[in-house]
């Protein structure tokens, strides 16, 4: 164990002491949290060009009110009350008639103005929309434009076009127009968290507001940085043991050191820069999320089982990366070996949040308790509001743990004998007998 | 008492057999010589030795225990290729490499050896600027540093001057003195002539000699002449019962068939041409080794 700890000691000042290791610090959350990144800087620096929307009306009488709903909803929030400065587009809607030249030639018409850009969509309101009785043909309202990605002008339209709407329904029942506004108002769904009762005094706690942080940015941070912990350590470690290898550091290496102890020396070392790592960032969300005030949102047994699954999830996949990176005779080997290390982080990513808004399904269940997935797909039910049974999470422990162990055991094998294999990559078959064999 | 022994020893890769069938033993305080064309086994033989792989069959002992799998710390190894981080200095890489083997600090050691061998002004300096002849003495340093009891050298003296050679070798005859079993592995047949107590020579991964040089030697009897003559390799070719003449520049060694008289032979060249220098020899461990692994060798193994 001693000799372990020295090669531990030795590869993680190399790895930390680096320009690239600080490097990777910085640049690492930026890969992973782009997404995040982008939206907030969209958001920052939002497109305030004036949008603006034809609108049909073949039912005479709900545009004025449709009109009235989009005027006040564009000036309330283009322009910021407190600095007034304008922070969102102005929406400009345009009244056409229908003409003589008949609907399909008016369409084409508009059109050409979408495409032109001089219009940025048209809109066409059914005959029998203020009627209720009418038949359903005649109560269509269309949205028509190009936009591709995301349309925030449907989502933004939607609220004018439905009060404007209900409005002028209520117009026609000849309701006074002084109440018509206040019956059509929406009602919002105040996200709270659960009460409970302290223990101590045994009074019921208050319920407090719980938001997007808690039921989706805080489960999903954590599972990026865990992933993004474990593909910052596993990864470089495939490559460091074929460089040992190819440079023929580990046959001196091993002229000291068990071969084991040379594995579980690079693995320690592996483990402790990503605990170096997650440190850094853990501290760095805690700080942001108490200068945000949201410090309160986060469950301290998170990062207990964080920390586990990061250890085991260290350990099984660096002890793979070790064997791959014994295996592999030259760095376009290793690279290509590369993905049976990653596999088992980018995989859970791409059903995370399928898993994150049906977390008790049946295939969020399944896919949590399979050990290759469970550190990531688990931790992200336990983060979110409510969590798996209390059962679950360790059964999932204990399907990871008995896979570490195996992982760790055949690669031990494999890395004893790959490390001293020069020439061309091993057949799966001859792998297969080193595992066996030893 | 043995230092190593080896029994039987078979180990394959694949379909080839590296080595077949080796026994050997080292004479603990003896410097034991590998040689033998490249690819024969003797790098396979060493690692077999350290640890570094198990045989297929046969038994490996150090020091009268068998110990497969087990750490060896008190074998100092020097691998044939350079296996030197080269990012780190030279004074903590070889404390590092001192303390993984011997389990206690060995910072003296380590400013004793590079003073020793010259490379002290080296030793805040990153491997990546050491020459080849350097990198190599500070790789024998990492070997000996820990004060081992047996010391395995593959190719100690590839990429040395003749001064650092002749460092090396000095330090390596003190280390014997010292009482260090010492294995080394080498292309030069002079160096080891002027080294080894034991020479082992190894051929397609079997052992074809081994035995003390002066042994070695009576096997093959005194069936070699050493001539300076006037004329050079003109006047030795084509003498009666010389089988072969091979020039070595200011002499030519004449090797002559079974029960050829040297005395008849000199006679004879003596009638040819002006002779300056006579001796009936040995036969030297450099032609012992082309006799069994020269191409003449060759063909006749595959014909």
């Amino acid at each position: 164990m001693r000799r372990a700890l020295l090669i531990a000691k030795r590869d993680y000042l190399a790895a930390v002491r680096t320009r690239a290791f600080l490097i990777g610090l910085i640049v690492a959350p930026l890969l992973f949290g782009g997404g995040f990144l982008g939206i907030a800087l969209m958001r920052a620096k939002p497109d305030l060009n004036t949008r603006r929307i034809a609108v049909v009306d073949h039912s005479s009488g709900a545009a004025v009110h449709i009109f009235q709903a989009a005027k006040e909803k564009s000036e309330r929030g283009a322009v910021d009350s407190a600095t007034g400065r304008q922070v969102a587009p102005r929406y400009e809607l345009e009244n056409v008639a229908a003409g003589p030249e008949g609907a399909d030639a008016l369409r084409l018409a508009l059109s050409d103005r979408v495409r032109s850009r001089e219009l940025d969509a048209f809109v066409e309101i059914g005959q029998g929309v203020l009627r209720p009785d009418a038949p359903a043909a005649e109560q269509r309202v269309t949205y028509s434009t190009n936009a591709g990605g995301i349309d925030q002008l449907r989502n933004w339209l939607a609220g004018p076009v439905s009060d404007g709407i209900r409005v002028a329904r209520l117009a026609e029942l000849g309701i006074d127009p002084a109440l018509r506004q206040g019956l059509v108002a929406g009602v919002s769904l105040e996200r709270m968290s659960l009460v409970e009762r302290d223990e101590k005094t045994g009074r019921i706690g208050e319920a407090r507001r719980s938001g997007e942080a808690e039921g989706f940015l805080i489960p999903y941070a954590l599972v990026l940085l865990m992933a993004m912990m474990v593909m910052m350590g596993s990864s470089p470690m495939l490559t460091a043991v074929t460089m040992d290898k190819t440079q023929r550091v580990a046959e001196m290496l091993l002229g000291a050191a068990t071969p084991m102890e040379l594995m579980a020396g690079k693995v320690l070392a592996a483990v402790a820069v990503s605990l170096t790592s997650s440190a850094f960032y853990v501290a760095g969300g805690f700080f942001v999320l108490q200068g945000l005030g949201m410090v309160g949102m986060l469950q301290p047994a998170i990062f207990v089982w964080f920390y586990v699954y990061l250890l085991a999830e260290m350990i099984m996949l660096c002890s793979l990366a070790a064997a791959l990176g014994a295996m592999a005779s030259t760095p376009e080997d290793a690279q290509h070996l590369a993905l049976l290390v990653i596999a088992p982080v980018v995989l859970p990513l791409f059903v995370v949040v399928a898993v994150m808004s049906q977390p008790n399904s049946l295939l969020s269940t399944g896919l949590s308790l399979f050990p290759l997935f469970t550190p990531l797909l688990m931790l992200v039910r336990q983060a979110l509001p409510g969590g798996p049974p209390a059962w679950q999470p360790w059964v999932g422990l204990a399907g990871v743990l008995m896979t570490v162990s195996l992982i760790v055991w055949v690669a031990a094998r494999i890395f004893r004998i790959g490390i001293m294999f020069h020439g061309k990559l091993p057949k799966g078959s001859e792998v297969l007998r080193w595992a066996i064999r030893g | 008492m043995y230092a190593v022994e080896l029994s039987e020893v078979t180990k394959t890769f694949g379909s080839v057999t590296a080595v077949d069938d080796l026994s050997l033993t080292v004479p603990a305080g003896s410097v034991y010589g590998f040689i033998g064309p490249n690819g024969s086994g003797k790098t396979t033989t060493m690692r077999m030795i350290v640890n570094l792989f198990y045989p297929d069959r046969g038994t490996v002992r150090l020091f009268g225990e068998r110990r497969l799998g087990a750490r060896t710390e008190w074998i100092g190894y020097l691998p044939e290729e350079r296996g030197l981080y080269q990012k780190m200095a030279v004074r903590p890489l070889l404390e590092f490499y001192g303390e993984l083997r011997s389990g206690q600090k060995v910072t003296e050691e380590v400013d004793r050896w590079l003073e020793r061998l010259g490379l002290k002004d080296w030793a805040s300096r990153k491997v990546e600027a050491l020459s080849k002849g350097m990198s190599q003495k500070v790789q024998f340093i990492a070997a000996v540093v820990p004060r081992p009891r047996l010391l395995i050298l593959d190719e100690p003296f590839t990429g040395l001057d003749p001064v650092s050679s002749d460092a090396l070798r000095e330090a390596i005859l003190q280390l014997r003195r010292e009482g260090v079993t010492v294995i080394l592995s080498t292309h030069d047949m002079h160096m080891a002539e002027l080294m080894c107590d034991y020479i082992l020579m190894i051929y397609r991964g079997r052992k074809v000699l081994d035995g003390t040089l002066a042994s070695i030697q009576d096997q093959y009897g005194n069936d070699t002449i050493r001539v300076q003559a006037d004329g050079g390799l003109a006047s030795a070719s084509g003498l009666a019962g010389v089988e072969q003449v091979r020039d070595l520049g200011q002499w030519q060694e004449l090797r002559m068939t079974r029960g050829c008289d040297p005395q008849q032979v000199l006679r004879e060249l003596v009638a040819r041409t002006s002779v300056t220098g006579f001796s009936v020899v040995k036969p030297s461990l450099h032609d012992i080794f082309v006799r069994i692994a020269g191409p003449a060798a060759e063909e006749a193994a595959h014909a």
